[in-house]
């Protein structure tokens, strides 16, 4: 049984198991908006394969950091960025 | 993995460059061992998976294994240009065997890109690799055989599907017996897929395709209309279903970016991968070092993938060096006959009419990562820029993050569409074929003279 831990996202603590992407955390725990983009619209995660980077997130403050292909490890720190800033306030 | 296992048996030094963390691609995609839960997959399946990674797993030790691993570029003169983590690297085999698969084809529709709708297979990769659903209401929808084996596996993993909307009947796949026969086997597996949705009392709903995405920042309802045999919106068919997951799946584009990038000879075949390398039996480009194996080639699905993957990878080989031994082929060139009959009435489930990109409206966004309107590219086209590289100039669709590889089938048939362009031509690839940091290439190592 692989151990349960705890990142953040958004400032909110997020649950994952070992193991387990970052985005498919967030989808378990029903974040689906994992960005906001140049035009201001709410992306999320598409094909989960890291084709087509909708999922790029700050994490650990390198942004534009695939969810979906990257492991999520306890104390992580991610966030949504907004448009092409890493963050809400750069 | 079938060629890299062929090649070693020849004798050769073989690399395998994987971008994903462990072995298995997409349709063999494993979940890292730690995690708790089940597959949700039929147990033939898992026996299918189980065999071939067995049997890469017994000539690890004899292979160089890289995982992380991304190929962004593949010139003429043979170089293979790598990237893992922060280093690039320059290769330069005697043979290159390119087994880059499928990306799943999206249509544009309005609402498509609010968080929650998702491709079917992206949706799997969720339930495959990480063991947990993407959504917990879902409309599954398109056409083929993955729609249905997504549903039935969201199901398996605890979430309610709303509804399955078909683009046409699954049985429709019956007028072919003789092919269907030859398939015999996946078919089983594809009746009990059926068979456990029907148990589960899943809604099903033939000739419906999705027309608009509703929802706030997230996905919170889709409409889906009937289309008739031409892909045109019936009216007064639309409904309305609650949900916060859309996974949706219209068949298949092949990665043939590397091999267009080396520079070999493309065919266009709108439905078994839009743009493809010109290949022979044994899986041969017009470049003689290069060869594609598997739906790189042509889609044709996983178990031809693997015969094929053993006879190019035995191609290659002899390309590389006199092979002593050549034990017979026979069984993968049996295996891949017998499963590319079964391939071709597979494919006709994914003819998708071209009017089907007409749900997109004119303010629908047609590449995501540069939010290119369709009214924007229909100006780019009204102004007289018709290929492929002058739309992408003017109005940018294909320049974001990545690399064209969700819209550029799209842009061509719109342009087809909108503008009757013929379209053929594949915009001009070039490096990199995957967004790769200049830190990468500032730590870049040549161990081949340029």
């Amino acid at each position: 049984m692989s151990a349960r831990f705890e990142f953040s996202f958004e400032g909110r603590p997020i649950t994952a198991h070992e193991g387990q992407s970052v985005a498919a955390a967030l989808l378990e725990a029903g974040e689906r908006c994992l960005r906001i983009d140049e035009a201001g619209n709410a992306k999320g995660a598409v094909c989960a394969i890291g084709v087509c980077w909708e999922c790029r997130c700050s994490i650990d403050g390198i942004p534009d950091t695939r969810a979906c292909v990257t492991e999520a490890r306890p104390g992580m720190i991610v966030s949504r960025q907004h448009g092409l800033s890493p963050c809400a306030d750069p | 993995m079938a060629a890299a296992i062929e090649a070693a048996a020849r004798g050769c030094e073989v690399t395998v460059l994987d971008e994903s963390v462990r072995p298995g691609g997409q349709i063999y995609r494993q979940a890292d061992p730690r995690l708790p839960g089940t597959e949700f997959a039929e147990p033939t399946e898992l026996a299918r998976k189980k065999r071939l990674l067995r049997r890469f797993n017994e000539i690890l030790h004899a292979i160089d294994y890289r995982a992380n691993t991304i190929a962004y570029a593949a010139f003429g003169n043979g170089e293979i240009h790598v990237q893992v983590e922060d280093r690039t690297e320059v290769l330069k085999p005697d043979a290159v065997v390119l087994a880059t698969g499928m990306r799943e084809r999206a249509i544009p529709f309005p609402g498509w890109t609010l968080p929650g709708v998702m491709f079917a297979g992206g949706a799997q990769a969720i339930l495959k690799a990480q063991r947990t659903s993407p959504g917990r209401i879902a409309v599954v929808a398109g056409c083929g055989p993955l729609p249905i084996v997504v549903a039935s596996q969201l199901t398996r993993a605890g979430t309610k599907v709303a509804a399955l909307a078909s683009l046409r009947s699954p049985l429709a796949i019956l007028r072919s017996p003789g092919g269907v026969w030859h398939g015999r086997d996946i078919m089983r597996e594809g009746l009990r897929y059926g068979s456990s949705l029907l148990n589960a009392g899943v809604a099903r709903l033939t000739g419906y395709v999705p027309i608009r995405a509703l929802g706030n920042e997230r996905l919170e309802a889709v409409q889906l209309a009937r289309v008739d045999e031409q892909g045109h919106v019936v009216p007064g068919t639309v409904r309305e279903i609650a949900c916060d997951l859309l996974a949706v799946n219209y068949g298949f584009i092949a990665n043939s970016e590397l091999a267009a990038m080396a520079g070999v000879r493309i065919r266009h075949d709108p439905d078994g991968g839009f743009w493809l390398p010109e290949t022979d039996q044994e899986g041969r480009t017009s470049l003689p070092w290069l060869f594609a194996a598997g739906d790189t080639a042509g889609l044709r699905g996983a178990l031809v993938a693997e015969s094929e993957g053993t006879i190019v990878g035995a191609a290659a080989a002899s390309a590389v060096r006199t092979v002593a031994t050549s034990d017979a082929l026979t069984d993968a060139i049996a295996a891949r006959r017998r499963y590319s009959r079964f391939a071709r009435v597979v494919r006709e489930t994914l003819t998708v009419p071209v009017a089907l990109w007409r749900t997109a409206t004119d303010d629908t966004v047609v590449c995501r990562c540069e939010n290119v309107l369709l009214s924007e590219l229909r100006s780019a086209l009204d102004s007289g820029h018709h290929s492929l590289n002058a739309i992408k100039r003017h109005a940018r669709p294909g320049m974001g993050w990545c690399g064209g590889r969700m819209c550029l089938h799209s842009v061509a048939v719109l342009a087809e569409l909108h503008a009757g362009v013929a379209p053929g031509k594949m915009m001009t690839p070039r490096p990199m074929a995957r967004p790769v940091s200049f830190a990468a290439l500032a730590q870049q190592k040549r161990t081949v003279a340029p």
